[in-house]
């Protein structure tokens, strides 16, 4: 009898010590986030919490270079198991094997709303049609006004047509003397130019590169619409209402356009919510107990056609992981309504379902007007040339265009001869 | 024979560094220069393609441009003006006025600060203070020298004297630190006897200071036209290689065809490109100026 | 000839220090006036750049160091310092060799240092970083002292050389008749009386390491890692740039490097070097 119980003791306690050392050993996942870490340090905390074997170890590279290092760690066996990734990388992310696919887990265990609540989705495929990544935050470009400046110059409504905010910007320009439209007309290589180069493009219902009916890629454009774009941003230059400087900005978050929008030196400007939100934020520090004189609104477009992009992110998982399972489960979470209601509140979730209960407040109105009629990158980012070769071109050749180095008749047609030939 | 163990002990482990840190990826730069290895592709390999990334370099239209750049702008310009400041500089904090002053010890903390100036950061300050509303703008208009304000890194008539302004903020102390080193090492017999035999300021300058910093002169030299020529931050931070394409330089190219394009087979090319260049300027620079220096001193 | 006279040959009169005294202020404002713009910056919300505001806070550097920036100004730290020495040291010894030394290949190998210097380093990284891949030197001290240890040898050898050959060989000669070991000569002789180009060549090379990015961002990912210019840049984000961050970065990466070298550049005094060499 004292023999069986003490079988049993030793058996049952040998079955509790290796479950509790199973459960002991926790798995470390690295997650490289981009963005500031306080973003997601409260969601990171949360997951550990509720999945006490699973360690989240969070690193970070400053967007200009994580896809190189991305890339370059993945060739090689390195690398985060999940990384934050733009999502126009993820299909020559997924067809150079950095990433994993991630078909069997959107079968095996969905998101809580299934794939197809995923904007963006176009741009999650590999050439193979597997998916690569999961659409993570989205945002778009809006144009931001200074409703103060453009009050003083006599303009009571926001402009809805392109030739309008011509107009109101010299209107601005010429009873103020503070500059209308102040966009960064700089040519580097990740600039600005590229985003109002397209979002004019596209209001008219055209593109740079188009996907045929038979599934081949073309340039979308005649060297009449080019020369039609440049010479509309042209005229901002010319007439002084963009000054000059600005031929030495390049970004949208440069700091003098951004101080100028915020000291009231400017009165438009073009950029992302976060963008924004930084000048709403130095406004209020300037300015305490004022109202902010601000006012956003979608880019022109016409009733059927798009005027800005569906940007965002993504989460990727490398292909070289060695806890996939783990780092699914992480991704999900991140992706889940709980994250972006309580601890990630800086981006706008990637799903529609979620986007529908996000309150914009009323200085971002123009944002939540715009993203009907956003689009994603689409053919660009599947087609033959990579999006960083179309951006790099593009800028250069407004650059060139806008600075009057050259006319904008050259300046076109180099830029589509440049492309035409990439393309096969 | 003891001499040359000790000979080989003493030179030994810097060779090995270089070897492996140099000469390594070098050859296999060399190797990929002639492929059309993507970093889209770094798993799979790129494929041979013989000498098309070089006759592509060379019928380029932009590769005159980018050459010019590189060398007038970027390279000579920088390195003459560096040297002049930094000799200047030099010579100023030399000089007995300056201890009277009490201004040595200072300025010699002054010049840490540009030096020690991570170039991003260098880069940061002088575009704030090259904008519009900046201080340089303002200093300008102040005294009445301009009317209007001059964007000083958008206007191709003043991007590259603003670039070499910038690159000279950060590298003359280097020079002048160098430079004072040396002529620290004058001793004092010799200007003593110069004056004696009643030289001028010039004369002593030219025969007995100007000898004793040659050496150090040339090595700087030349070292800072191997750094310039190859150096990518500066333009990259300063104006991203525009307006459109005006700055660009070689090592800009070489990035905007790296990480840009992705093409890691044609940027090797535009390296060793660049490494050729260099090279042959190196030869030349030491057969031409500094033989009898290298001779005397090796 | 009168050596100590009250009257030096060289005592300059009035106009001197003026003209002097103008060229030293427009000088020196030139290179302190954009530190010290980074410096009040650095105070000031939004670094100052995104509005005019005059209030002055410490909330930028609450900011960095929150995020771990201390850890980086250790890892920097160590990784300058070690690889500075390291470096210093092997340069003193090669270029000593060179010195001194008549030896086939001479020519040849310092030549060959001296052009290691031709290649731009961007091309260098992809190939580096496979090779440190597969040796699993990706996140590693030792791999990043390696690095910069092996980056900074060709320049310090040269300076170094420079330097030496300015020390005449009788020196070592006549100490070697009196039986020292080259080791020694190098130790007692050369140690003191080149201070100055020793001193000059280490700040030159750790000023290189301190402020290198290109490499350390190849490879050095995990946070915990990471040197200073790294941190700092990390702060140029793609919506928005934290400019107060930025600013107090700055600071924070330039400051140490006046508390390592400030003791030092006092020790450089002409006199010793003289009454040495005579």
């Amino acid at each position: 009898m004292l023999k069986l119980l003490a079988a049993g003791l030793i058996a049952s306690a040998a079955i509790v010590g290796t479950a509790g050392i199973a459960a002991a050993d926790p798995v470390t996942i690295t997650f490289r986030f981009n963005d500031t870490e306080q973003e997601v340090r409260g969601a990171i905390d949360e997951f550990q919490k509720q999945n006490p074997d699973i360690k989240v170890e969070l690193q970070r590279i400053g967007w200009k270079d994580a896809r190189n290092q991305f890339l370059r760690e993945a060739a090689v066996g390195q690398g985060p198991d999940v990384a934050h990734v733009a999502q126009v990388w993820v299909t020559e992310m997924g067809d150079a094997g950095a990433t994993l696919a991630l078909d069997d887990f959107l079968q095996k265990d969905p998101p809580p709303n299934g794939f197809a609540d995923f904007a963006a989705q176009d741009l999650a495929h590999g050439k193979d049609g597997k998916i690569y990544g999961l659409p993570w935050t989205t945002d778009t470009w809006a144009m931001v006004y200074r409703t103060d400046l453009l009050k003083e110059a006599g303009i009571d409504s926001l402009p809805t047509t392109w030739e309008d905010m011509r107009k109101d910007s010299e209107a601005v320009y010429k009873k103020t003397g503070k500059a209308g439209f102040g966009f960064p007309a700089g040519s580097s290589a990740s600039g600005a130019m590229w985003f109002l180069a397209n979002f004019y493009w596209w209001s008219e219902g055209k593109a740079l590169i188009v996907q045929k009916q038979d599934g081949s890629y073309a340039l979308g454009l005649e060297p009449a619409d080019v020369v039609a774009a440049m010479n509309y941003y042209k005229q901002y230059m010319d007439g002084g209402d963009n000054p000059q400087s600005n031929l030495a900005a390049s970004d949208a978050h440069d700091p003098a356009i951004m101080q100028a929008l915020v000291s009231g030196n400017q009165a438009m400007g073009a950029m992302p919510p976060n963008t924004y939100k930084e000048i709403l934020k130095a406004y209020a520090d300037a300015n305490p107990g004022k109202e902010p004189p601000f006012a956003s609104g979608p880019f022109p477009h016409q009733p059927d056609t798009k005027s800005s992009m569906i940007g965002g992110r993504m989460l990727v998982i490398n292909a070289n992981t060695k806890h996939p399972d783990e780092a699914w489960k992480f991704v999900k979470y991140m992706a889940s309504q709980g994250v972006f209601a309580n601890f990630y509140r800086t981006q706008f979730p990637a799903q529609n379902s979620l986007l529908k209960q996000i309150d914009f407040g009323a200085p971002l109105k123009g944002f939540a007007e715009q993203f009907p009629f956003a689009r994603t990158w689409g053919a660009y980012a599947s087609g033959p040339v990579p999006i960083g070769t179309l951006w790099n071109a593009t800028q250069r050749a407004f650059g060139k265009a806008l600075s009057g180095q050259v006319s904008t008749e050259d300046a076109a047609k180099e830029l589509l001869a440049e492309i035409g030939k990439q393309m096969p | 024979m003891r001499d040359r163990l000790f000979i080989t002990t003493m030179l030994l482990p810097s060779m090995v560094l270089l070897v492996l840190f140099y000469g390594y990826p070098i050859f296999d730069n060399l190797r990929i220069s002639f492929t059309d290895l993507s970093l889209l592709g770094m798993k799979k390999g790129g494929n041979w393609v013989g000498l098309a990334n070089y006759r592509e370099l060379f019928h380029s239209g932009e590769f005159n441009h980018i050459l010019f750049n590189t060398f007038i702008w970027l390279t000579a310009t920088s390195v003459v003006l560096r040297l002049l400041f930094g000799l200047g500089i030099a010579l100023l904090l030399n000089t007995r006025a300056m201890r009277v002053l009490r201004l040595a010890a200072v300025s010699r903390f002054a010049l840490l600060i540009p030096w020690a100036t991570p170039p991003i950061v260098a880069v940061v300050i002088w575009r704030f203070l090259l904008e519009r509303n900046g201080f340089v703008n303002d200093a300008l208009i102040g005294l009445g020298l301009i009317s209007q304000p001059i964007a000083f890194l958008a206007d191709i008539r003043t991007v590259w004297p603003s670039i070499v302004l910038i690159m000279l903020w950060n590298t003359v102390p280097l020079i002048a630190l160098s430079l004072l080193s040396s002529l620290q090492t004058v001793p004092e017999e010799y200007y003593e006897a110069a004056e004696l035999d009643g030289a001028t300021s010039w004369q002593t300058f030219r025969f007995v200071t100007l000898p004793f910093l040659m050496p150090a002169i040339l090595v700087l030299g030349l070292m800072s036209v191997f750094w310039s020529f190859n150096n990518f931050v500066y333009v990259w931070l300063a104006t991203g290689a525009g307006p459109g394409t005006f700055t660009n330089v070689l090592a800009t190219e070489v990035y905007l065809k790296a990480f840009v394009d992705f093409r890691l087979g044609y940027s090797s090319a535009i390296g060793m490109v660049m490494a050729v260049v260099m090279g042959a300027f190196g030869i030349l620079y030491l057969r031409l100026v500094a033989q009898r220096q290298l001779e005397e001193t090796l | 000839m009168a050596a100590t006279g009250s009257r030096h040959w060289r005592d300059p009169g009035a106009w001197r220090l003026i003209v002097i005294l103008l060229f030293a202020v427009v000088t020196l404002f030139v290179l302190v006036y954009p530190a010290i713009y980074v410096l009040v910056g650095s105070f000031r919300p939004g670094g100052g750049l995104l509005s005019s505001t005059e209030t002055l806070t410490f909330r930028n550097y609450l900011r960095i160091f929150q995020a771990g920036f201390g850890r980086f100004i250790f890892n920097s730290l160590v990784i300058c310092v070690v690889a500075t020495a390291v470096s210093t040291a092997l340069s003193i010894m090669a270029a000593y060799a060179f010195s001194r030394f008549e030896f086939r290949f001479k020519r040849t190998l310092f030549t060959a240092i001296l052009f290691g210097q031709v290649f731009p380093w961007i091309v260098l990284i992809n190939p580096l970083f496979v090779a440190f891949a597969t040796l699993n030197l990706i996140n590693s001290y030792v791999g990043m002292i390696l690095t910069y240890t092996a980056f900074t040898i060709p320049f310090s050898v040269y300076m170094l050389v420079g330097y030496l050959v300015t020390v005449p060989k009788s020196l070592d000669e006549a100490a070697i008749i009196d039986g020292a070991s080259r080791w020694q000569v190098i130790w007692m002789i050369i140690c003191p009386v080149m201070l100055p180009g020793f001193v000059a060549t280490a700040t030159y090379a750790f000023l290189l390491c301190w402020t290198e990015y290109l490499f350390a961002l190849a490879f050095l990912t995990q946070t915990e890692l990471k040197t200073l210019p790294l941190g700092l840049y990390q702060y140029f984000g793609d919506d928005y740039v934290d400019w107060g961050a930025v600013m107090a970065a700055s600071v924070v990466t330039t400051l140490p490097v006046f508390l390592l070298f400030l003791p030092i550049q006092g020790r450089i005094s002409p006199g010793r070097v003289a009454g040495a060499v005579k």
